[in-house]
């Protein structure tokens, strides 16, 4: 039964899921912003901030919400490593090659998972219980919580990119890279940043994916092609972009669940994907593709 | 096709005739047709030799797509289709399996051209998420429409040819005929379009070359040659189900070509050759792996397979940095190191 509350239920989870996408999406964005590199291996550093995440609250005894820290720390330690061993080391060559890389450590991330955490499905278990109602409509305290940390960690990001020193050498290197070299800034060291940074994003996720819903090691590509499509949605390299497209994505997806049900929430991502980039293959937002 | 015959009158195939290298090819092709009459175990002749083969047909036409500059990352999609195809042809319509298996490549390749032209104007990234995106369609599709497929719990696969040796002198031919195919289009002027689009699209189009033409003729090929692989390796399983369609499916291509040599005509050989071993010997390690490592990783009760699926990534990162062209490279720098020094000796 499709009724007018359950529908803006739908829609609000809807918004709730998407501030988990968006925060995925804009990781991503940023990276290829600043280095038009697009790291296929991005839902996995989900899936690893969700473990680290877990691990801190499970051994450490951490609170669900503070964990969110651990699994930023952690996937942007990742996120230098990665970048410093393997993207840089073909990045400017052919385009391939990054696909390659990320295949490579899609195998390497999802497999450790495996070893380390084994191939079970996990949850991290949050300190908020039960939902908020407001005339019909309910929503979980603990979605309303990640809806408000989205909005803290975007927030700062924007404060980052316009007002430090740090952003505006990373929003020189996404205009004009050697423009920006010739000014005398190490966009080495603006890449690593970049890419710890956008990991970080993406562990951020993860620990919000994994307080509300449960998550195994082979959770990865789908996330991926989820902020793949938001990013696609938005314009790429965009932030406001990657908030449109997400809550937009958000909304697609659960109204499909709640609509046609099925697999069709998951597939919806790819329909969209694909019905976006035929028609207008540099997004609905976005400007003249490169 | 014209261009085809004309190759094959032209000067170049004459004079390949009279190259080393053509030797070498015909030597390495009378290995594998008498390698059966040395291996008796029906086993390894079935398990291990034939998805040798059809793999190597499978990374050659994902090959093909990539010497075009096209890099697919949902080719499970093909290989899924034409596999479904091809068997459903034949149980439902009573078509002869063998031109069932030749008709479900060319319906992979009628889907591989719709794609293709949705994704003619797109670039790496963009053509690698859609076609992933796809390969996942398709199954959701196959799921959704399953009281007529059956596709879920899956199905037996009907019989072209018996089991075991005839079998495999089959899927040889088949594979033999497809890599010629493949190789005479690398060589051609169409091969030479694929290359330039591949080095710069913008350049190329300057040149007059039809970049969109020639992208979905390279999709169209490459997509019918899947299409055989799917047919085949269903049959060679003898089943069928959803699961064709799993991104493993999509990366194996990929991991076989690039760890072999991208854009060579042996590369994907070299690379189904290692890969297919690899996954069919090295799990006999794994008890050892088990006792070495299995107390460090109490969560898993058998390290071995995500240790070994690791090592594949580590490979992987490990070619595209250090040996970009792959295996066939290394092969390639060590026989003209041997023949340099052969050469230095001679006055």
């Amino acid at each position: 039964m499709i009724t007018p509350s359950g529908l803006a239920e739908t829609l609000l989870w809807g918004v709730a899921n998407g501030c988990i996408y968006i925060l995925l999406a804009a990781g991503l964005s940023i990276i290829f912003g600043v280095m038009k590199l697009v790291n296929f291996a991005h839902g996995q550093l989900l899936m690893i901030g969700a473990y680290l995440a877990f691990t801190a609250s499970v051994v450490l005894g951490l609170n669900a919400y503070l964990s969110i820290l651990v699994a930023m720390g952690g996937v942007a330690l990742i996120g230098l490593g990665v970048e410093r061993f393997t993207f840089r080391k073909v990045l400017g060559t052919d385009k391939l090659n990054e696909i390659f890389v990320s295949l490579g450590l899609i195998y390497i991330f999802e497999n450790a998972a495996v070893l380390l955490w084994g191939n079970k499905s996990a949850q991290i278990a949050s300190p908020l219980h039960g939902l908020l109602s407001l005339g019909g409509i309910s929503i979980s305290y603990d979605r309303i919580a990640a809806m408000g940390i989205v909005i803290v960690i975007l927030l700062s990001i924007i404060f980052l990119m316009k007002k430090t020193k740090i952003g505006l050498a990373m929003r020189a290197t996404s205009q004009k890279s050697d423009a920006t070299q010739l000014m005398g800034i190490n966009i080495e060291k603006v890449y690593i940043f970049t890419f710890a940074l956008g990991a970080a994003l993406a562990g951020a996720a993860g620990a919000l994916y994994g307080i509300i819903f449960p998550f195994s090691p082979a959770l990865g590509a789908l996330p991926t092609i989820k902020a793949f499509a938001i990013i696609i949605l938005g314009g790429l390299g965009s932030i406001p972009g990657a908030v449109v497209g997400g809550l937009l994505y958000g909304i697609a997806e659960n109204t499909a669940g709640y609509v046609l049900g099925g697999i069709w929430p998951d597939a919806i991502a790819f329909v969209l994907l694909i019905v976006v980039l035929v028609i207008k293959p540099t997004g609905i937002f976005g400007g003249k593709g490169d | 096709m014209t261009q085809l015959t004309g190759l094959l009158n032209s000067k170049k195939f004459t004079s390949l005739l009279h190259s080393k290298r053509f030797y070498f090819i015909m030597l390495g092709l009378a290995f594998i047709a008498v390698l059966p009459m040395f291996i008796g175990s029906e086993y390894v002749i079935g398990e291990v030799l034939a998805p040798m083969i059809i793999f190597a047909i499978y990374a050659s036409s994902w090959n093909l797509l990539a010497y075009s500059g096209q890099g697919s990352l949902g080719h499970a999609a093909f290989l899924g289709i034409g596999g479904f195809a091809s068997a459903l042809l034949a149980i439902k319509l009573g078509v002869p399996p063998i031109v069932g298996l030749f008709v479900g490549g060319l319906f992979s390749a009628g889907i591989g051209l719709l794609i293709g032209l949705a994704c003619v104007r797109l670039k790496a990234w963009f053509l690698a998420m859609v076609t992933f995106g796809f390969s996942v369609i398709a199954l959701t599709l196959i799921s959704q429409f399953d009281s007529v497929i059956g596709g879920i719990m899956g199905f037996a696969t009907p019989l072209i040819v018996p089991r075991g040796i005839p079998f495999y002198y089959f899927t040889f031919a088949i594979a033999a005929t497809s890599i010629l195919v493949i190789y005479l289009v690398m060589k051609s002027k169409l091969g030479l379009a694929f290359k330039a689009i591949r080095e710069n699209e913008l350049e190329a189009k300057m040149t007059g070359i039809n970049t969109g033409k020639y992208r979905l003729i390279a999709f169209v090929l490459s997509t019918f040659f899947a299409g055989i692989a799917g047919g085949l390796y269903a049959e060679s399983i003898r089943y069928i189900q959803v699961s064709i369609f799993d991104p493993y499916y999509s990366f194996l291509p990929l991991m076989i070509a690039v760890i072999g040599g991208l854009g060579t005509i042996e590369g994907p050989l070299i690379g189904s050759v290692i890969i297919v071993s690899i996954d069919a010997y090295l799990p006999r390690i794994d008890p050892f792996l088990q006792g070495l490592m299995g107390p460090l990783f109490p969560a898993v009760s058998n390290v071995g397979p995500p240790i070994r699926m690791m090592m594949l990534g580590v490979i992987l990162l490990l070619v595209v940095i250090f040996a970009p062209k792959g295996i066939t490279s290394l092969i390639n720098k060590t026989y003209a190191y041997l023949r340099r020094d052969k050469k230095e000796v001679k006055p």
